[in-house]
């Protein structure tokens, strides 16, 4: 069985649950794990079973941006970025320390496309937009994800699937993930590896790097 | 009137499906939002297409019939209801069957209900 992710959860104090609850109900629905990616002013450092600690990066500007993943990145395993902006998306997907740029939706473009795929930042799909918004707005945010979909797979950009959910009801199974995913034109493999092999290889890759950062804390002591 | 002969019968898979909420969900409130719901999503034709009928619903745990090829479509609406009568919900697909009897079979004694109530 594929082992499922969800990248982008937000747990109390800016949601409306715990994380204890959010994972328990993810597990029910098959999910692996969830990251807890609360915005950067509501961070706290969250450690559980079934929980990879992350961040959703909130900027103004470019240096403000830069300094929180500089400041960010010891910390968590799975880092976001607030996207939307041009000039955040822009910075976003320029950094090969980013790890996700969140809901790019019409600010992004083949030139984002083409450094986001060198520096290997995932573009999301956060399926709120499909699931909360009615009538425009919904048609929106559907014609945007087609969009950037076109482009992710023009330029072979990893992509994730996520709920951002800010609440237990918010959570949905990846079944139904897939489901919303094929509404925008994503293939089933497309939508089952946007919640499962990409996401994974987002994890592995952080633990690789914070464990050959141990490795060089702990070798420059010794040489020290 | 004659029953229709099966081979001209629409043929339909039956979804079980469980909400998460804090309260008891109403039957009839949740048809109201599914239909909502699924013609918002999909317009009326799409909704027409998929042929939904709510088989049976006890608050928490339900049946769903629709068209054996609209199956995707219909999670994906059960995946859009957020809310019934202003209750916050999240909508679970538990299994789909071909029959009403495999559907009650393999995914409806799971749990907590028991047997008795469902023979």
């Amino acid at each position: 069985m594929l082992n499922y992710y969800d990248l982008n959860v937000h747990a109390l104090p800016e949601g409306a649950d715990p994380p204890s609850i959010l994972s328990s109900v993810a597990k029910r629905y098959g999910y692996a794990a969830i990251a807890i990616t609360n915005h950067s002013n509501f961070w706290s450092e969250v450690t559980a079973e079934g929980i990879i600690s992350g961040v959703e990066i909130v900027a103004d500007g470019i240096s403000e941006l830069k300094e929180k993943i500089k400041n960010y990145r010891p910390k968590v395993d799975v880092l976001l970025v607030h996207g939307g902006d041009p000039k955040i998306n822009r910075a976003a997907v320029e950094s090969s320390d980013v790890d996700v740029l969140a809901h790019p939706f019409h600010e992004f473009n083949h030139v984002l496309a083409k450094s986001a795929a060198e520096n290997e930042v995932a573009i999301e799909f956060n399926l709120d937009a499909l699931i909360y918004a009615r009538g425009v707005s919904r048609v929106r945010a559907l014609s945007a994800f087609q969009i950037n979909l076109k482009l992710a797979r023009k330029f072979g950009v990893p992509t994730v699937l996520t709920s951002g959910a800010r609440s237990q009801y918010d959570l949905r199974a990846p079944r139904e993930m897939i489901a919303l995913a094929s509404l925008f034109g994503m293939s089933e493999a497309e939508a089952i590896g946007a919640l499962s092999k990409t996401p994974w290889s987002i994890i592995l890759r952080n633990k690789k790097k914070a464990r050959a950062w141990s490795y060089y804390e702990t070798s420059t002591i010794l040489d020290a | 009137m004659k029953p229709l002969p099966s081979s001209m019968r629409e043929r339909k898979r039956y979804i079980v499906f469980e909400v998460l909420s804090t309260e008891k969900i109403d039957r009839s409130e949740l048809i109201d939002e599914l239909w909502s719901s699924a013609s918002s999503l999909l317009g009326d034709v799409g909704a027409a297409s998929c042929n939904l009928w709510m088989l049976d619903f006890d608050g928490r745990r339900g049946i769903l019939r629709c068209a054996h090829d609209k199956t995707a479509m219909v999670r994906a609406v059960l995946a859009t209801i957020n809310r019934v009568h202003g209750i916050r919900v999240g909508i679970h697909v538990l299994g789909i069957s071909g029959t009403v009897k495999s559907a009650t079979e393999k995914f409806m004694r799971q749990g907590d209900i028991p047997r008795d109530t469902i023979d």
